[in-house]
């Protein structure tokens, strides 16, 4: 089984603008992740609370949170408490939704984010399991429907059968791979890989150089 | 890594090394980085908590939008400058620090989560104010917060450190267990020291609940962090006494977990029960989100 917390600086840290490293930080986090997936500029933003999340948002700062991070803020930036006004100001729709139900997949700080363009639309589920760290528990972009076991780091990679055996060498010599799964939409493949420890951003270039449609969150 | 206290325990005492060794050596193999970039994050955050220790501390203190906490950081400066405290100097600097640095969160400036950013003042209520106590050095303050982190590590992967999954008792109850077992290093103990420290502090508050007013991070959290540090005080001064807690750490990590998994969602940061629930606490989130909820219904 896969560690969660695999840094020391997931518990002394982040670095962070207060008050809840879950419901702000670990916000900030969900939103660069769907932004990571998006990777195209952004019309509109659709968010989904459950649980802890659609009860204390509004105190926690989660709104400007999550969308600091679809903005590309860091945690620490001072911009953080304005997001959603500067996202506003940049023309970018932004609706909030507290759910009544409970979390689709179990955990009680449960935030799903839609982005969309005029061309595309992805969507993203994530968990704030503590200390600004996440889960990344369901993505669906472009006709995947991709369903990791949660923990990061995660590399999403769009490619050919044939190329990910070499790929796998490749990231085989940087990184332990807890989990791997492989998705098809209509005549694309995608593969999945739950990873050990965080690449360096040395290493995520070389990997990007033999798969270019690649997604590190 | 390190999967249980023992284990970690085991490490460094075969390995006749400090904690914050052991720990580094973990980093630097999980992260694939040098002694140096490791070593020198740290600083960047040991940082970022001193300078949350000394703005809240400062002037008239820091306070909250919602006006519900802030400024008693000072009023305890003050206090302590002008009274003979009952509890003694040094769980009252503790005490000062946690508060300063939690209400500092609470206005929403920059703060260091440790391991969470409700439970952010426990850890530096502690190390601050031992930096006076024990004269700790800059490099010693640093090796604080690794074995601080070691522990911390084990126990969010085996147990949690979010008030959502687990309540208060796996935020400040991690964080004053945390804290217990760094500062038996700091003053020269054992790491078996470190260990039985961090299980009677997490002991002493097991059960602790997540309930706060309106869902914000400000009461009780602020004073929960007070708590947090004297608490991790008493138990790092009865580790090092030679006292035990007889349950062992990883049984008390396990027992906490237990206790969040069983906790109704009502005391598990959502603003509904314990303190939350009272007249006073509702009547308090009438008045901060009354107006807003209107505006959002």
């Amino acid at each position: 089984m896969s560690a969660n917390y695999k840094s020391v600086f997931d518990i002394i840290g982040p670095v962070m603008i207060g008050p809840s490293s879950s419901h702000t930080a670990g916000a900030v986090a969900i939103g660069q992740a769907a932004r990571q997936v998006f990777h195209e500029p952004v019309l509109g933003i659709e968010v989904h609370y459950y649980e802890s999340f659609a009860q204390t948002h509004l105190g926690h700062g989660t709104d400007y949170a999550i969308i600091s991070g679809v903005l590309g803020f860091d945690p620490a930036d001072a911009r953080v408490p304005e997001a959603v006004t500067i996202a506003r100001q940049q023309g970018i729709q932004v609706h909030f939704i507290e759910e009544t139900g409970v979390s689709p997949v179990g955990h009680p700080n449960t935030a799903i984010v839609q982005l969309k363009n005029a061309k595309r639309q992805i969507r993203l589920t994530g968990c704030s399991i503590g200390g600004g760290t996440i889960e990344v528990r369901q993505v669906q972009f472009d006709g995947f429907n991709i369903k990791p076991p949660g923990s990061l780091p995660l590399v999403l990679a769009r490619m050919t059968p044939s190329l990910a055996t070499q790929f796998v060498q490749r990231l085989g010599q940087f990184t332990g791979i807890n989990h791997r799964h492989q998705y098809t939409a209509g005549t694309q493949t995608l593969f999945e890989y739950s990873l050990n420890q965080r690449l360096r951003v040395t290493e995520q270039r070389q990997l990007q150089q033999l798969v270019p449609d690649l997604i590190y969150l | 890594m390190y999967q249980t206290i023992a284990e970690l325990v085991t490490a460094a005492t075969t390995q006749q090394r400090r904690l914050s060794d052991v720990m580094i050596a973990q980093e630097m193999a999980a992260t694939n980085q040098t002694y140096d970039e490791v070593w020198s994050t740290m600083e960047r955050q040991l940082a970022v908590m001193a300078d949350a220790v000394k703005r809240g501390s400062e002037g008239e203190g820091v306070y909250s939008q919602t006006g519900l906490t802030g400024g008693e950081a000072v009023k305890l400066k003050h206090y302590r400058e002008q009274h003979q405290s009952l509890a003694g100097d040094t769980i009252l600097a503790a005490v000062q620090n946690a508060i300063a640095t939690n209400e500092v969160n609470a206005a929403m400036g920059v703060i260091c989560a440790t391991p969470t950013a409700g439970s952010s003042g426990t850890l530096p209520g502690v190390l601050f104010m031992l930096k006076e106590r024990l004269d700790l050095d800059h490099n010693a303050m640093v090796r604080f917060l690794f074995t601080a982190g070691a522990f911390g590590m084990i126990i969010a992967n085996n147990a949690m450190i979010a008030g959502a999954t687990g309540g208060c008792q796996a935020e400040v109850g991690s964080a004053s267990g945390m804290a217990a077992a760094a500062a038996v290093e700091a003053a020269g103990g054992t790491p078996e020291q470190s260990a039985e420290a961090l299980a009677m502090a997490l002991s002493n508050l097991l059960g602790l609940v997540c309930d706060p007013i309106a869902g914000l991070v400000e009461l009780p959290c602020v004073k929960r962090n007070a708590v947090g540090a004297g608490n991790a005080l008493i138990a790092a001064d009865m580790a090092l006494a030679g006292c035990t807690n007889k349950i062992p750490a990883d049984e008390v990590v396990g027992a906490m977990k237990a206790i969040g998994e069983n906790l109704p969602s009502t005391l598990r940061e959502t603003g509904l029960g314990g303190l939350a629930a009272t007249p006073t606490g509702i009547k308090m989130k009438m008045k901060i989100f009354g107006k807003q909820m209107d505006l959002d219904s």
